[in-house]
């Protein structure tokens, strides 16, 4: 059953009167918080109501109203629900809203990325440029007015591919393949970017004297083709010899506007969707979608099927983990080998998605209500087998062929990635936080689905260290094994869908945050729904793109060999980081 | 001179090119199938039996690849480096022994290209040319990464190649020459590393350093700077750089089996018997000396080194850059050091008393500076994990 997240009882409008009211329209939640106030309220929130940790922020654009609105989740973390407060501004350009990054500097990259796709501008924010799309991209694409490159309607299924199927290529339209729009007075054959002016042009700014002698610093640019980067990340290091001096991380070269699909996509198409986002987790994606759409539909989840998600996004993590593991190795210099034992056992686990779901990697297994279809005949059986046998030996395993291995301890222990006070401004989520000490974990600070039934630890680490981050995905192998080991004993009989399966759903108006602790961290999905068969907004929190925000300040003063592992330990996947 | 020591040299020679040439190519397979063994894969086994016609298809394929040089690189720098990495990496194997001097059709022949009184000193100097390719290659590329490996090298090279000089000096101290025949006879009874196991060890470790091995490949360091000093070659060029690492394994596999492990010379447990290399063998009408299980043993012991290479490079990660440097300079340097003065001086007493036993002052004392020095290691890396707190 998915437990709804309830406003907390605190009384925003009666501390600030005539600042922050209520939010009123039938189906919303939170505080209307004057634009002028913010900054102060934001500070209240935070000091005075403990909300330390600003989870999401991101954009509504309500073109009917005339209004742009800013979203702000902020949570505990000591547990609880959510704070919802938002910022309403008229939306005539250029919309202004004060940043909180003096506050939260956790914000930064959300909020950069609310300016790159909804053309929010954030006053006093210390660096707002495009993050996810080019310079030369003409427009902010997440407005309702915006329209893509060959635009058909607003909302699928399309006309034009209904009932008869016909269907035509974008690329047959346009025979002259000239569809790009530019900004006015932009030339893209003399174009420079900005920040690429600042990163190489500028060199001379980062040559130091020290004494008499003369040193020059390098730009290097890891990525966005690299090895270590996983996948087509790309980080702009500046170095001193081998240490790095200054980082700036740059995204979006795997960008297809995510949130803007979604709002064509009706509410079911959006499942097979989110599978895309972090492509190692698909059921844990799934899981956070189908939370967030339950929420604002308001149905119960039938009680196998809750099970079964739960063992499906456990079993998930186990194998993010996994990999994680392996993959760390290799960022390393291992030359595969732990990777390739991680890897065997992934493969079982694989093979159980591939039964349940008919596919490996995008699974599209939870639907509203349920899961698509029950477990195959023998497949609990093999889940058990792997939980209570093979799993905990091969983490073991595991577990002896790395930590007692001492270059591996020597390369990990005392590279410090971040500390419990600076993880939690940033904003950081799952494991990076968890091993820097603070015991925040979604299934227990805010419990959704079925894990307040359920007895397993929250492991933390006290150094936050890179050795720490690789020791707590270990206890969290151990931890999600205990969870599987009680839910596969206690799975009950039953329907694993409530109501019908249907193609359409029917989603009442109104807007809901839903979130799930995905093996990278919080997995949000804030969905917005005006009552038709499409989401009216629809935004995804992925938790490596926030983590990533205090990348520079992990970094600078490591090794180059130390970014690599840092990276490696944030454990990013460029298919939520890009989205 | 008489025409047939132009022969005889050329024999060798081709001897020695042959083997190396062939044994990279095999190499290449046996590191593949022994790391595939190793991470509970199969490894190549599609061409030839076993695989064994992957050397040729790699080389195939490399020789037909397209080979590129970037606008901006300085080209004659570009294309000398890479032979200025391999040359070496086939000269030095001249003056490795491989087998006892012998008496063949009535000459006298020695078992190596190069017979030459210095033979230590000759691979000492040919050791530290390779590394002229690596930098050269790294900054001619005009690439950050290749630059940036190009520097790690000569950084670690020159720090490396003293541990090195004193690993050889340990060997001409126990052995009482710098001719490499002479090393190897000296180990007639016993082999140097159970005399020195310290200086071995050592040795060992810092030919892994000198070879740009795992975990000391910071030249190349793929998950850091892509592939490093030769990120920008491609085709045959590239090949040459993989061809020199692969003969630098090699050679200096021999190297330290000639110091340390009694070269061409028979296991300790086959000593005087028809299976030592100065045994005299009488088949029928025949009788000649059984100098051919020279190669045959020295085979078997670089095999066996190799394993130890591959072996570390499939378990350990590389280490970071820092303490690469300072291993070398704050512990491995000091640890040579003792461990010569140790040898001299066990040497010395050795001789004094003429009584070969107090040579065992030797693996006692390097054993316990060895101890001290883990000791040490262990002491700073407990002390940067406590750090944090």
């Amino acid at each position: 059953m998915a437990t709804p997240t309830t406003t907390a009882t605190l009384d925003l409008a009666a501390r600030f009167p005539g600042a922050v009211s209520a939010d009123a329209r039938p189906g919303y939640k939170g505080w209307i918080v004057e634009k002028d106030k913010l900054i102060e309220v934001a500070t209240a929130i935070r000091d005075e109501f403990g909300y330390d940790h600003l989870t999401a922020v991101t954009g509504v654009d309500y073109l009917p109203e005339g209004k742009m609105e800013v979203v702000y989740h902020a949570f505990k973390t000591t547990g609880g629900p959510v704070l919802t407060f938002k910022v309403q501004v008229p939306r005539v350009d250029p919309v202004e809203v004060p940043s909180v990054t003096s506050i939260w500097p956790g914000a930064e990259f959300q909020e950069r990325e609310a300016w790159d796709l909804l053309g929010v501008k954030f006053t006093n924010h210390p660096d707002l440029r495009r993050i996810l799309l080019w310079e030369g991209f003409e427009g902010h694409p997440l407005r309702k007015d915006w329209k893509e490159a060959f635009y058909e309607e607003d909302a699928k299924p399309f006309k034009s591919r209904w009932p008869e199927g016909k269907h035509v290529m974008a690329e047959e339209k346009n025979p002259f393949k000239d569809n790009i729009n530019f900004p006015k007075d932009f030339d893209p054959e003399q174009w420079v970017p900005e920040g690429e002016a600042a990163l190489y042009g500028a060199l001379a700014r980062y040559q130091v004297q020290e004494g008499s002698l003369k040193t020059d610093h390098i730009v290097i640019n890891m990525g966005p083709q690299h090895p270590s980067t996983h996948g087509v990340f790309r980080a702009a290091v500046t170095v001193d010899g081998e240490t790095v001096v200054s980082l700036k991380p740059v995204m979006g070269y795997l960008h297809r506007n995510h949130d803007k699909i979604g709002e064509r996509n009706t509410f079911l198409q959006n499942m097979p969707f989110t599978d895309r986002l972090d492509y190692f987790n698909s059921m844990s994606n799934n899981f956070g979608y189908a939370v967030a759409v339950e929420k604002l539909m308001n149905i119960q989840v039938a009680e196998r099927a809750e099970y079964i998600r739960v063992i499906m996004a456990e079993l998930s993590r186990i194998q993010n983990h996994l990999v994680f593991i392996g993959m760390l190795g290799n960022d390393l210099g291992m030359m595969y080998t732990p990777a390739l034992y991680a890897f065997e056992e992934r493969e079982l686990i694989l093979d159980i998605f591939e039964a349940v779901s008919g596919s490996r990697m995008m699974c599209n297994y939870y639907r509203f209500g349920g899961v698509v279809r029950d477990l195959p005949e023998g497949v609990l059986e093999k889940i058990k087998g792997l939980v209570f046998e093979r799993l905990p030996v091969k983490a073991d395993e595991l577990d002896r062929m790395l930590t007692e291995n001492e270059v591996f301890v020597a390369r990990m222990k005392g590279v410090k990635v971040i500390d419990a006070e600076n993880a939690i401004r940033y904003s950081i989520t799952g494991p990076v936080l968890r091993a820097a000490g603070v015991p925040y974990d979604i299934r227990r600070a805010d419990p959704y689905s079925i894990y307040d039934r359920f007895d397993f630890d929250i492991p933390t680490r006290p150094n936050g260290d890179l050795m720490d981050n690789y020791l707590l995905r270990l206890d969290e192998i151990r931890q999600s094994l205990r969870i599987l080991q009680q839910a596969v004993k206690q799975i009950p009989e039953g329907p694993v869908m409530t109501g019908k399966p249907q193609y359409q759903v029917r989603v009442p108006a109104g807007e809901s945050y839903g979130r799930v602790e995905s093996p990278k961290g919080e997995l949000a999905f804030y969905v917005v729904s005006n009552g038709k068969p499409n989401p009216f907004r629809y935004h995804v929190r992925p938790p490596s793109f926030v983590n990533i925000t205090a990348l520079e300040k992990m970094c600078v003063g490591t090794k180059i060999a130390d970014f690599i592992a840092i990276l490696g330990v944030i454990d990013i996947v460029l298919g939520e980081l890009d989205r | 001179m008489d025409w047939t020591i132009w022969v005889e040299w050329l024999i060798k020679s081709l001897f020695v090119v042959f083997a190396l040439l062939t044994g990279f190519a095999y190499l290449t397979l046996y590191e593949r199938r022994a790391l595939a063994k190793i991470q509970v894969r199969i490894g190549p086994n599609r061409a030839g039996w076993q695989g064994l016609l992957q050397p040729v298809a790699d080389a195939v394929k490399l020789i037909f690849k397209e080979e590129l040089t970037p606008a901006k690189a300085d080209k004659l720098v570009f294309f000398w480096a890479p032979i200025i990495t391999m040359v070496p990496s086939i000269v030095i194997a001249a003056v490795i022994p491989f087998g006892p001097t012998t008496t063949l059709f009535g000459r006298t022949i020695v078992f190596s290209v190069a017979n030459i009184n210095v033979g230590v000193l000759f691979l000492m100097a040919v050791a530290s040319i390779a590394v002229y390719g690596i930098v050269l290659a790294g900054w001619s590329s005009n690439n950050k990464y290749a630059m940036l490996g190009g520097l790690r090298s000569s950084a670690q090279m020159i720090s490396y190649e003293l541990s090195l000089g004193l690993g050889f000096v340990t060997a001409i101290l126990l052995g009482n020459s710098m001719n490499l025949h002479d090393i190897v006879d000296a180990q007639r009874n016993v082999w140097f590393a159970v005399v020195q196991p310290v200086g071995a060890l050592i040795f060992m470790i810092v030919t892994l350093a000198e070879v740009n091995r795992a975990p000391f490949d910071m030249p190349e360091a793929e998950q850091e700077l892509t592939a490093g000093y030769h990120s920008e070659y491609s085709g045959m060029k590239f090949a040459l750089f993989f061809m020199a690492e692969y003969q630098k394994m090699i050679a200096i596999s021999m190297i330290a089996a000639t110091l340390f492990f009694g070269g061409y010379r028979e296991f300790w447990f086959l000593k005087d018997t028809f299976l030592s290399v100065d045994a005299i063998w009488n088949i029928g009408p025949w009788q000649f000396q059984a100098w051919f299980l020279g190669p045959i043993y020295m085979l078997l012991k670089v095999v066996v080194l190799l394993f130890f290479m591959i072996w570390i490079r499939a378990t350990w990660p590389r280490i970071r850059y820092d303490r690469l440097m300072s291993f070398g300079w704050k512990v491995l340097l000091p640890l040579s050091l003792a461990v010569v003065f140790i040898s001299a001086v066990g040497v010395l007493v050795a001789q004094q008393f003429d009584n070969n036993w107090y040579l065992a002052i030797i693996p006692i004392f390097s054993s316990v500076a060895g101890l001290v020095a883990v000791g040490f290691v262990d002491q700073a890396l407990r002390r940067k994990s406590y750090a944090s707190h």
